[in-house]
């Protein structure tokens, strides 16, 4: 048992003792203080730590009884509103925009690509899709929004070469084109290859101006047909009377030469 | 997750369609540096299509077996937890064939 030597006792040692001991003095029995098993506590020390037990605070009227507060989320750092204001400068500025899955590539491959695409005047940004989404939801890009899922990249040119993307993205496996807005077009992949496929502007309408005018000159060539027609009879005529002439002239020229 | 005994892997999805999540980020895990370092001669192409049909992943093993695994409800720990789980039987029978070779 612990020798408790009481404080009244230290307080009535001799006056010329002036320092203090202490209250209570542990006594070593049976095995040491610092044990390698988990000595079991001393009864007193129990019921020390029984009272002494910590006791959560708890609110007077449980949470769930009183409103819910409505906290209001607003997140609007700088930063976010800047990307946001970025992103819509992009869907304005640009003819092309083409939306790829990223998977990670080494460094050097970005920049290398990046390098090739600068070349055709394409600008490539990586975007972040909890930006995007907001954005395409307000705007009328709707469509678009099922496409920003994972790590993505966004395309973007003023002009509208694709084949020359179409290359640039053969040659790097890791991105994987998922679908292009061009001129305010949504095309899927499929739809990207046909229009990398198309002639140019120019020959386009060339096409478009023939068929146009082929109805019309039909429909003059079948009215001119009989007038035509006319004409190259008379014509023909005309030539087999002069033959006629000539021939009766010559008949009677040698006739009367001879 | 180690890809050995994979000889081709092809994931294909819609991207129009909004069950493809899982699969199109267990595309993005399978192409990490540290999971193709594994086997440098894995083919993964994605096919990407716009015709509403469902996400596929079709893993071709070097022993002739074929996994498809239909991603639209799937999440994609349960993708990776399953393609890693079939490598490793096989890469342990592989082991035990080499073992039972050598002596």
């Amino acid at each position: 048992a612990p020798a408790a030597k009481m404080a009244a006792l230290s307080g009535g040692v001799a006056p010329w003792c002036r320092g203090w001991l202490p209250g209570l003095q542990f006594v070593r029995r049976g095995s040491k203080a610092v044990t390698r098993h988990w000595k079991a506590m001393h009864f007193q020390r129990q019921k020390l730590m029984a009272v002494t037990e910590y006791v959560a605070p708890r609110p007077a009227i449980p949470p769930r009884c009183l409103a819910p507060r409505k906290e209001k989320q607003e997140e609007d750092n700088g930063y976010a509103r800047l990307l946001r204001q970025q992103v819509e400068e992009v869907f304005r500025d640009n003819r092309m925009i083409a939306v790829c899955q990223f998977n990670s590539m080494p460094g050097e491959d970005v920049v290398l690509m990046r390098h090739y695409l600068r070349k055709h005047n394409i600008e490539v940004k990586f975007v972040l899709n909890e930006i995007i989404r907001p954005v395409l939801s307000q705007s009328k890009y709707k469509n678009l929004l099922p496409l920003f899922v994972a790590r993505n990249i966004l395309l973007v040119s003023r002009e509208t070469k694709v084949k020359e993307m179409l290359r640039v993205l053969k040659g790097v496996p890791q991105i994987n084109l998922l679908g292009a807005c061009i001129d305010d077009t949504i095309l899927s992949r499929q739809g990207v290859e046909n229009f990398a496929k198309l002639p140019s502007l120019e020959a386009t309408q060339g096409q478009t101006v023939g068929a146009l005018a082929l109805l019309p000159s039909q429909t003059s060539s079948l009215l001119q047909r009989g007038s035509a027609h006319l004409t190259a009879l008379l014509d023909q005529h005309i030539s087999r009377l002069q033959a006629g002439e000539t021939g009766s002239a010559a008949e009677p020229a040698p006739a009367q030469s001879s | 997750v180690v890809l050995r005994p994979v000889k081709s892997i092809v994931v294909r999805f819609c991207p129009f369609e909004s069950n493809v999540e899982s699969t199109r980020k267990f595309l993005g895990c399978i192409n990490h540096k540290k999971i193709q370092a594994t086997n440098r001669n894995c083919e993964v192409t994605a096919d990407v299509r716009h015709d509403g049909s469902e996400p596929l992943v079709d893993v071709m093993f070097a022993d002739g077996e074929r996994l498809i695994m239909k991603g639209a409800n799937l999440t994609t720990i349960e993708m990776l937890t399953a393609l890693g789980s079939r490598c490793n039987a096989k890469e342990l029978k592989e082991e035990q064939k080499s073992k039972k070779k050598s002596p």
